[in-house]
């Protein structure tokens, strides 16, 4: 086991609105998301000293502006201004999970006390993902020329792989879209939040990128959520309880060209980050009393529960039935909606809410005797990040 | 009628780098050539700087045979870039080659209706000019026993 497991806490969150198009710029969204976390915990702006973000905007094609389309560390540096800042770190791999755990590391290592992470995300205007132009360079010269655009084709490849070879059919993920809505409308925050989905709704939707209807992609929203970081015993001097980080994994691995993920390569992203998670929590997956698993596509909650190790090669589907997923489930999953219904804010959303179920701050969505929280932060293979967080340190 | 139009289409032109010139090159002269290590003999793509399987740095592009099998696929139905729309829905398909295990090609499916992309279904290499520089390798379903 881990000797650092439960020596750093998630305490306070924050979110912004989420709107479908962009209002007000991106960095009001971040600023309101940092503060309300700050807030939360019960902090001054003085007292946060770390900055952490994973700024990418996943739409191509589209100019980068900071605190428009972006929100980096130099802009939120430059927002706050704050009088004791001692560390910051903009990270470009492993997505915001990544960011997250560079912070808990900075933590460790004492360098700052009390750090913030952030994720801000823009919908810019027009089409989201655009092709290159007329021509078509490096890693994309393989793919673009065939018609392959953003990443729901390149996740869509895997998930017919996946189908064929299982037998198994994409009907059956009705129930993730239709129960992860239903958790929605527990969540005040989420964009879909009182908005129903049907099971006919999900069958009778539009194809995008077959298996992909238009409810198996997290719609683009403009909006933040932040958290603040600090040590356990700091953490537990703060206002809300502390969720403990008991262990956590990473791992980067892309073998196609471009965009473009194969079914083995989710499944071994997975199977690695997930095992250094088990091994420095000494956790298993039978421990686990709630779950969520980044689902920017729904097949990726797929890739998750398998090659974390909740079920076997070719039964995730079959597993999410008959109320397994519920919140009185045996493994409630993806309880604050899934970015499927909070609109595409990246898996820091995912990583608050492990935090709040495990420190018992879920409100109505709240699981019973939660101890064992677990986190699978983004698709396995592109930028997988897991976390186990517990409400009791061992 | 379930045949992709693709005489309407667009597409983005390949721009071949200091790695990937010798594939574009052997495709213009109707070759399928892929990288390979010719250390241990492994055939790697997209083209990298060193061998993905042994690192090491000598790598040659040799031909294949152009025969394989759709390791996935998917069907395009967003229109979201113009110059693709005319052929929606169409097979975005991912080819695994006999001869080059492990090494994903992506493609279209051609001279087949979308509905007939399958994981496992046999395929060959044609090839479709761009213009006087540029050929794309493309795949329709194998036509003779295999």
């Amino acid at each position: 086991m881990w000797e650092n497991r439960c020596k750093v806490a998630v305490s306070g969150v924050g979110f912004s609105r989420v709107t479908r198009s962009a209002e007000i710029p991106l960095a009001a969204h971040a600023l309101a998301a940092v503060k309300g976390a700050v807030e939360d915990s019960g902090l001054a702006l003085s007292d946060i000293d770390g900055l952490a973000t994973y700024p990418e905007l996943p739409a191509t094609g589209h100019a980068m502006v900071d605190g428009i389309t972006i929100v980096s560390v130099n802009c939120m540096m430059a927002m706050l201004k704050l009088p004791n800042l001692a560390w910051h770190v903009q990270v470009e791999t492993v997505n915001i999970g990544g960011a997250v755990q560079q912070a808990v590391n900075a933590l460790l290592a004492g360098v700052c006390r009390y750090a913030v992470v952030w994720r801000a995300m823009h919908n810019p205007k027009g089409t989201y993902q655009n092709l290159p132009g007329a021509q078509a360079q490096g890693a994309a010269q393989f793919t673009a020329p065939y018609g392959f655009g953003g990443p729901g084709q390149g996740m869509a490849v895997a998930y017919t792989r996946w189908l064929e070879r299982h037998g198994q059919s994409r009907e059956k993920m009705a129930t993730l879209a239709v129960t992860q809505r239903r958790h929605s409308h527990k969540n005040p925050h989420a964009y879909f939040c009182g908005q129903p989905l049907t099971r006919e709704d999900y069958l009778n939707s539009r194809m995008v990128a077959y298996p992909f209807c238009l409810y198996d992609c997290d719609i683009p929203v403009q909006g933040a959520v932040a958290i603040v970081l600090t040590t356990a015993a700091r953490a537990r001097d703060l206002r809300p309880r502390p969720a403990y980080i008991a262990g956590y994994g990473q791992r980067l691995a892309f073998e196609v060209a471009g965009r473009i993920g194969s079914l083995s390569s989710y499944m071994e992203g997975g199977r690695s980050s997930s095992r250094l998670t088990w091994e420095r929590s000494g956790f298993s997956p039978k421990d686990v009393d709630v779950a969520q698993i980044y689902d920017g596509f729904s097949a990726s909650v797929i890739y998750g529960l398998e090659s974390y190790g909740f079920c076997k090669e070719g039964e995730a589907l079959d597993f999410i039935q008959d109320g397994r997923m519920e919140l009185d489930g045996e493994l409630p999953l993806n309880t604050f909606g899934g970015s499927l219904s909070t609109g595409r804010i990246h898996g820091l959303w995912h990583i608050i809410e492990g935090a709040l179920q495990a420190s018992g701050r879920a409100g109505e969505r709240q699981v019973e005797d939660v101890n064992v929280s677990f986190v699978g932060a983004s698709a396995p293979i592109v930028q997988g990040t897991t976390f186990i967080f517990v409400r009791e340190p061992y | 009628m379930t045949m992709s139009d693709w005489n309407r289409v667009t597409r983005p032109i390949p721009v071949p780098n200091e790695w990937t010139k010798p594939f574009w090159e052997s495709a213009r002269r109707g070759v399928l050539a892929l990288q390979r290590c010719q250390a241990c003999k492994h055939f790697q793509h997209p083209p990298y700087a060193t061998c993905v399987r042994c690192m090491a740095i000598d790598l040659a592009f040799e031909p294949v045979s152009g025969k394989g099998a759709i390791y996935a696929y998917t069907i395009m139905y967003h229109a979201g870039d113009k110059r693709f729309a005319a052929a929606i829905p169409y097979a975005s398909i991912i080819v695994e080659l006999d001869d080059a295990p492990g090494a994903l090609l992506a493609a279209n499916l051609l001279e087949a209706p979308y509905t007939e992309a399958k994981v496992g279904r046999r395929v060959e290499v044609v090839f479709e000019p761009l213009n006087d520089d540029i050929t794309l390798p493309q795949f329709r379903l194998a036509r003779d026993k295999q």
